[in-house]
């Protein structure tokens, strides 16, 4: 549905994305992470059409980036919410709705689904007295007057509350399952490894990573595996009434096992614990991602939607 | 993507109901209220002569038998107080009654000589008015002479019998008849006097209704001693034409908000992604404020007596308003600098539109302001249709390069960055140097603006000395013109699209010369309306090639040497501008004082 091809976008003397080269396929939900200045924005914009590539080639739906058709079947979410504020939340949404061609009746029919799953109230309210939740959730529904195969969603949950955060990442998903294909950046990590299918990690204006956040987390991530002992053994430390021992292969948990039988004891437990996309962002990117908040700590399923500023301690997941 | 007409007016309507839906009824209520009384107040003050600043400001002290007292009362500066009155500034003593002349004293200060003045003329007029109430008006003017103004270009000045006078020079006019300026021509024995104007009927350019104060204040007295008797000026005119320009400043105001929030917080995002061009999304948003300008230049002429000339003349105008502040919005960064921008905007074009207008019945040279044509409308004058081009030609030129560059930059890798405004117009420039040729467009493009300068120049500077004048005019044609040429070479170069090296310089130099010198030929217009006849006129544009009366030779060698010069002294610039913008500005330093030398060699050559 969308190929970017030697994506290279130069702005003076800066460069901004060095020939990157992705496809989206339909229906997945495709996430571009990365820092500040890592040159996701430049690279949405472009298959949005608002950038003009240096080199390469970008096509959405078999057309390029830009054409009228491409923007016809186009929905873009920038990441701040641009609102027209003297206007109602109906007559923005009409007014984009009658700029995309869509038959009056349908437009209202569009608009009234799109402002109902949302759950949108105020919509007769003028755009500048409604909070800023109610705001992304209209430049939503703005995204979707066209019923558009191709999302194109730069932050959706920038700056909203926990709440309409998940909310938001939900919605994300319902659209990728009734069909639609979404490209989505984001800082949060969390928001990534629960909602997309796949993942390009772009540092400086460069890949650095790709594929699902398990192929990543297998080729730049690593496991770790804690091995508790009722007997001490070497490189082991106390833990409580018995001793752990930390190792990063299986091998290396089979010569424990067989290090604390000699010593006459037993293992009583084994956990393991992997990366998180963080952590292989930072090692990746050798810098940690900005704004990112971390979830804590060993049912991460739990924990997901939930925003903590607490020490990154690593999340376990015990076997 | 090409302009969809259907979503221009989508646009349009949008841009409407965002406008009238965000201005506060009430407010827009006072503000027109305040608008109408406004203009009310000031047309009808001009219309009723109510135009008098110098009212009652010399006390004269005078009976109120004496025969003084009555040319006193009548007379605007003069107020008229009881005999005795001290601190007066003048002093009528006619109390003697076996004298028949009054003893006129005065403070010997310098407001008592001007109060001594204003009684004189106070006089004059008053006996001049009894004279006209004459029953007998041979015998009250023994000599009449009628005076008709015609159009300085036609040097046709005749007597109004047809009897040819003497000492005309160039003389011959239409009718066959010429007639000196020092009214030579003899009287047909009627009483003469009142005939110098027509307020504004017939042809020719004749004395206007000036009403009231106003008449006496700007001359063009129909009657009088001949020291009275001084050139048109159609001041009701001018004010009812100046009277087109208010809207306009309302309308620039908001119309670049309008432009300006589409920037601020990256709003005007969405309407690029969706599937309209960017010319469809710009003509859309000026549609309504053009509309605006032009219903009330409608209105405006429907109420001071113009027609369609009128608005005819004023619509490039009020485009290059909007063009003008479309561009200043694109660039500016905040709030304050567009109204920055769009005080300069009303201020430049207003003093442009408006003061060569002022010699409407003098010189051809007003006629680079459409306001002329309304003016010249008001009076119920022709008007030519290569008048109107010449005037209103560079106005939608420029109103339509302007509308090209802004276009240019309305782009979401311009649109929302804070660079400096200079930095902004090489971006708006450099967005169409795609090839080394562009710049010839540019440069080309250049010539409305480059033609709008030098006559703006011609303007101003026509009132000085002849020498002087010329001088001055050279150096301003020679700065910019060099300017025109240079700054797209500079803004490439400056952006990077070309290659910083000695034969891209050339390369583009001669380009640049060569695309100004073909588009400058288009200046040749100026013949159209006799400009070339003014010595100005043929400094300012006979230099490029475009003056008449030459042998082939010289003909085609003045036609050659310009494109020389443009090529030599642009590349010169070109040069300069590879290694930054200092050296630019010490290469076009150079290529402007080429410049001026050879148009001052040209000029003193040719006469």
């Amino acid at each position: 549905m969308i190929t970017v091809d030697g994506l290279r976008k130069v702005y003076g003397d800066f460069v901004a994305v060095h020939g990157s080269t992705f496809d989206v396929e339909p229906g997945e939900i495709f996430g571009v992470v990365g820092p500040n200045g890592a040159g996701k924005t430049t690279t949405l914009k472009t298959l949005a059409g608002l950038i003009e590539p240096t080199a390469g080639a970008v096509r959405v739906a078999g057309e390029s980036a830009g054409d009228p058709e491409t923007r016809t079947a186009l929905g873009f979410l920038p990441e701040e919410s641009p609102l027209y504020e003297d206007m109602t939340a109906r007559s923005y949404l009409r007014f984009f709705a009658d700029l995309y061609d869509v038959p009056r009746e349908t437009a209202n029919q569009r608009i009234e689904t799109a402002l109902d799953d949302l759950e949108l109230e105020h919509r007769d309210r003028r755009l500048g007295d409604v909070s800023k939740g109610m705001k992304r959730k209209v430049a939503i529904a703005r995204s979707l007057v066209n019923d558009p195969d191709v999302l194109i969603y730069d932050e959706p949950a920038s700056g909203l509350d926990p709440l309409t955060t998940n909310y938001v990442l939900e919605y994300v998903r319902e659209l990728a399952d009734a069909g639609k294909t979404v490209l989505f950046s984001a800082h949060n990590l969390y928001h990534v490894e629960s909602v997309c299918d796949r993942v390009v990690i772009m540092n400086e204006g460069e890949i650095v990573a790709r594929g699902t956040v398990e192929e990543i987390r297998d080729e730049h991530g690593e496991t770790t595996y804690r091995v508790f002992t009722t007997a001490p053994v070497d490189g082991s430390e106390p833990d409580g009434d018995r001793h752990v021992s930390t190792v990063d292969s299986m091998d290396a948990v089979d010569d424990v096992r067989e290090a604390v039988v000699d010593a006459g004891g037993e293992v009583v437990d084994i956990r393991t614990r992997e990366s998180t996309l963080e952590e292989i962002f930072l090692d990746v990117a050798g810098q940690p991602m900005p704004g990112s908040r971390r979830v804590a700590p060993d049912s991460a399923d739990d924990e997901r939607g939930c925003e903590s500023t607490a020490p990154s301690d690593s999340p376990e997941a015990a076997e | 993507m090409s302009v969809s007409p259907r979503k221009l007016l989508r646009v349009a309507r949008w841009e409407v109901s965002r406008a009238t839906g965000s201005l506060d009824r009430k407010t827009a209520v006072l503000g027109a209220v305040a608008l109408l009384l406004t203009l009310g107040v000031a047309a009808g003050g001009v219309l009723a002569g109510g135009v008098a600043l110098d009212e009652d400001i010399y006390a004269v002290a005078v009976g109120p038998d004496s025969p003084y007292h009555e040319p006193v009362s009548d007379s605007t500066p003069l107020e008229a107080v009881p005999e005795g009155t001290p601190n007066a500034d003048v002093y009528v003593d006619d109390r003697d009654p076996s004298d028949r002349e009054a003893t006129v004293s005065v403070a010997d200060t310098r407001k008592g000589q001007a109060a001594l003045g204003a009684f004189r003329s106070a006089v004059e007029r008053h006996n001049n008015r009894l004279l006209l109430a004459e029953e007998n008006q041979s015998a009250a003017f023994p000599v009449g002479v009628t005076l008709s103004y015609v159009e300085r270009a036609s040097q046709r000045v005749g007597a109004s019998d047809g009897t040819a006078g003497a000492a005309g020079a160039d003389s011959s006019g239409d009718d066959g008849t010429g007639g000196a300026g020092g009214g030579g021509g003899a009287g047909d024995g009627s009483a003469g006097a009142g005939a110098a104007g027509d307020g504004g009927s017939g042809s020719g350019l004749g004395v206007p209704d000036l009403g009231g104060a106003a008449g006496s204040l700007f001359g063009g007295q129909p009657t009088g001693s001949p020291a009275e008797i001084s050139p048109p000026f159609p001041f009701s005119s001018l004010v009812l034409a100046f009277a087109f320009l208010v809207p306009m400043n309302f309308v620039i105001q908001a119309y670049g908000s309008t432009i300006l929030n589409e920037r601020i917080n990256r709003r005007g995002e969405l309407l690029l992604v969706a599937p309209l061009s960017r010319t469809d999304i710009v003509a859309g948003k000026t549609l309504p404020y053009a509309g605006v300008a032009l219903a009330a230049t409608t209105l405006i002429a429907v109420a001071v007596g113009g027609g369609p000339l009128s608005v005819a003349a004023v619509f490039p105008i009020a485009l290059v308003f909007l063009a003008a502040t479309f561009v200043g919005a694109m660039f500016a960064r905040s709030f304050k600098e567009l109204t920055f921008v769009t005080v300069t905007v009303s201020v430049a074009l207003t003093t442009y539109a408006f003061v060569p207008a002022i010699f409407a019945t003098v010189t051809p040279v007003a006629l680079i302001s459409p306001l002329t044509l309304v003016v010249r409308d008001l009076q119920g004058e022709a008007v030519s249709i290569a008048e109107y081009l010449f005037s209103t030609g560079p106005f939608y030129l420029v109103a339509g390069t302007l509308f090209a560059m802004g276009v240019g930059v309305y782009r979401e890798e311009d649109m929302f960055t804070q660079r400096s405004v200079p930095l902004k117009f090489l971006d708006a420039l450099a967005v169409h140097l795609h090839r080394p040729r562009d710049v010839a467009l540019l440069s080309a493009l250049s010539i409305p603006f480059v033609f709008v300068a030098e006559l703006l120049g011609i303007a101003v500077l026509f009132a000085l000395p002849e020498g002087a004048a010329i001088v001055a005019l050279l150096v301003v044609v020679a700065v910019v013109e060099e300017l025109a040429k240079g700054v797209a070479i500079f803004a490439g170069f400056h952006q990077s699209r070309f290659e910083r090296d000695l034969p891209t310089a050339l390369k583009l130099g001669a380009l640049s010369g060569a695309g100004f010198f073909v588009a400058e030929k288009a200046t040749a217009v100026v013949q159209v309306v006799g400009l070339g006849s003014l010595p100005l006129g043929r400094a300012a544009f006979g230099t490029s090639g475009v003056g008449g009366g030459l042998g082939p030779l010289a003909g085609l060698g003045l036609l050659a040497l310009p494109l020389v010069l443009h090529v030599v002294t642009a590349a010169i610039g070109a040069v300069g501008a590879t290694r930054g913008r200092r050296a630019w500005a010490g290469t076009l330093f150079v290529a402007m004082a080429i410049h001026f030398a050879y148009d001052l060699t040209v000029v003193s050559t040719l006469g």
